[in-house]
């Protein structure tokens, strides 16, 4: 040891690093809201339990998104001594995750798994999980990265067991627990040995000392690099990493599938659109065509395994990994345009898809379950569910007039311009095939039904609950209607979305100095 | 003593922990199969920290204690609602969830 250590270099000063209350606002916000409302859900009475702890959580979630708004356009690079970053990228991501939540909230509002697990945890492990997720998208130091990641994954394992009583929700929950530790695992193993081949954990320095050396021929950064990737390839589930999302995503109570289907995968990208800025960015050339190989299999594997779903949730579930192998096409083409491309289509992302799971959940309420079946004479019976439904169908395979073609084709746009015109081809062929479910889907909406009523095999009584609501709740299709007009909106006016995205990819461009 | 042996060590921790994952069938196994993985890496962040002399890497590691524990708490208790459930502790068994069931 004394050889490797110079005498002095084992005692090391420890300073504490200067707490600065003013930026990092929202976070004490979110957290305070979190332990509000679990304190609120303890005050007795059906009005206090149905109504004040989600309004609680609601208001705590509306003041972040308030603050993340204010701030835009007013970056503050470095926070807590160089381990949070709250630029515009920050930002913009941040008001995903807490408008998602929003909705999700307002989702989740008469769900049974709020029954069984206590609208207070529910609520709380919500907001804690939005937490992590505004944290990991500001992170700029590998400490800061390793604690946002188990802080956004350890609440979202609950909350997919939430469903208490029932085995499909616990499999779930443990499923998701495992996989998603050993991702953790993996990726905090390449964490330590980035640690080791730089000597630092801050993201700036390592860019600094990687700009400096040979970085590519150093196999423990490589090795690190590689094992980091995995690690959040498993949490975005890009294929071959995908063989958890289906299970996990169709055990989990619904409303908590259309919180992290989206979230999820936004946040790990919005730390892979920060990682390739700085301290990947030397080693580019290594990673960069790994990652455009995992995004076409990841396009593939996602829309081929769609095809053949009857649960709508598993659908949907395959199709998140496809776009998942979309948005992924940004990070690799790692210009600003592909990182605006990315941001734009994230956002509308989180709305075509909130829509459906809307739906979803209303047609379980109805007992009708969430198969395909359940949507059949939907057209007829409830248009405020079936057009929403449509839209969003439309919008996620692509098609113009929705924010889903728009984002698609700044994508393509964003591979042809830097030079990774053949994902761009992909990215073209993966919406082809997603025709072949989505459209399954509206057909099942809107055709008109012969064998309905004398299918005995319909799972009517399946998924049914015995207090089961007849009529949609108008909440649900007030969330479904108004995700589906956004989705529209976009696609005929995108001008101001595309303004933010711009931001963002400016700040992409200038982190990269 | 080099650094090597250690990085060596916790490379052979952290193989032994994922094929113990990859192999074993109960829940609580594997809990701790990722606990080795996790202490591999804890290894592998000191034995950094001293080489560097820099104090960030033993900070990590404790951190990493800390989110460990977390992740415990919550497997654990999610193996008692299994129990629970009357549901087998066998990650074979749990089969409800999954492709081509219809």
């Amino acid at each position: 040891m004394t050889a490797l250590l110079p005498a002095g270099l084992i005692e090391v000063a420890v300073t504490a690093p200067s707490v600065e209350y003013g930026p990092m606002l929202p976070f004490f916000v979110l957290a305070g809201g979190a332990i509000l409302t679990l304190f609120v859900s303890l005050i007795g009475g059906d009005v206090a339990q149905r109504l004040l702890t989600p309004l609680t959580a609601v208001a705590t979630l509306l003041a972040a998104n308030a603050i993340f708004a204010i701030r835009l356009k007013e970056p503050d690079p470095s926070v807590l001594t160089g381990s949070l970053a709250l630029d515009d990228l920050a930002l913009i991501f941040d008001i995903i995750f807490a408008s998602a939540a929003l909705a999700v909230a307002v989702i989740a509002w008469r769900s049974k798994s709020l029954r069984e697990v206590g609208r207070g945890e529910f609520y709380s492990l919500l907001i804690t999980a939005v937490l992590g997720m505004t944290l990991l998208s500001s992170a700029t130091d590998l400490v800061a990265l390793f604690l946002s990641f188990e802080l956004l994954s350890i609440p979202l394992y609950v909350l997919c067991a939430s469903d208490l009583r029932r085995n499909g929700s616990l499999e779930s929950g443990l499923k998701y627990l495992i996989i998603g530790s050993l991702a953790s695992a993996v990726m905090l193993y390449g964490l330590a040995m980035i640690y080791g081949a730089t000597g630092d954990t801050n993201f700036y320095e390592i860019a600094d000392m990687l700009a400096k050396t040979p970085a590519a021929s150093d196999p423990l950064l490589l090795v690190g690099v590689g094992l980091l990737l995995v690690g959040l390839a498993f949490k975005a589930s890009v294929a071959p990493f995908h063989q958890w999302t289906p299970d996990v995503y169709e055990g989990a109570p619904t409303p908590v599938t259309a919180f992290m289907s989206v979230t999820t995968k936004a946040a790990v990208l919005a730390l892979l659109v920060r990682l390739s800025a700085g301290p990947l960015a030397p080693v580019r050339d290594n990673w960069a065509i790994v990652l455009a190989v995992l995004a076409s299999i990841t396009i593939v594997v996602g829309n081929v395994g769609a095809l053949r779903q009857e649960s709508l949730k598993r659908m949907l579930a395959y199709s998140g990994v496809a776009q998942a192998g979309y948005l992924l096409v940004g990070v690799v083409v790692g210009t600003g345009l592909g990182v605006a491309a990315l941001v734009f289509y994230m956002c509308v992302y989180v709305l075509m898809n909130l829509g459906p799971f809307a739906v979803i959940v209303a047609r379980e309420r109805a007992g009708a379950g969430d198969g395909l079946r359940g949507m059949r004479g939907l057209g007829r019976e409830a248009p405020l569910l079936a057009w929403p439904m449509t839209i969003c169908m439309i919008a996620l395979a692509g098609l113009p007039v929705t924010g889903g073609f728009i984002g698609k084709v700044l994508l393509v746009q964003a591979a042809v311009f830097g030079d990774w015109a053949w994902l761009g081809v992909m990215i073209v062929i993966g919406s082809a095939i997603s025709l072949g479910y989505y459209l399954r889907v509206v057909a099942a909406i809107w055709m008109p039904e012969h064998e309905t009523a004398s299918d005995p095999s319909a799972p009517v009584l399946a998924g049914a609950d015995p207090a089961a609501d007849p009529g949609a709740h108008p909440e649900l299709i007030a969330v479904a209607v108004a995700a589906a007009a956004l989705t529209v909106a976009l696609g005929v006016y995108p001008e101001w979305l595309l303004d933010l995205a711009r931001y963002a990819g400016e700040t992409f461009i200038a982190l990269g100095v | 003593m080099n650094i090597e042996w250690y990085i060596a060590l916790s490379a052979v921790i952290f193989s032994i922990g994922a094929a113990g994952l990859l192999s074993r069938r109960s829940p609580l196994v594997m809990l701790l199969c990722l606990e080795l993985m996790l202490n591999a890496a804890n290894l592998a962040l000191v034995a950094f920290s001293r080489a560097h002399g820099d104090a960030a890497g033993q900070i990590f590691a404790l951190i990493v204690m800390a989110v460990a524990a977390c992740e415990v708490v919550v497997g654990l208790g999610l193996i008692v609602a299994i129990y629970r459930n009357r549901l087998a502790i066998d990650i074979d068994a749990f089969t409800e969830l999954r492709d081509g069931r219809d």
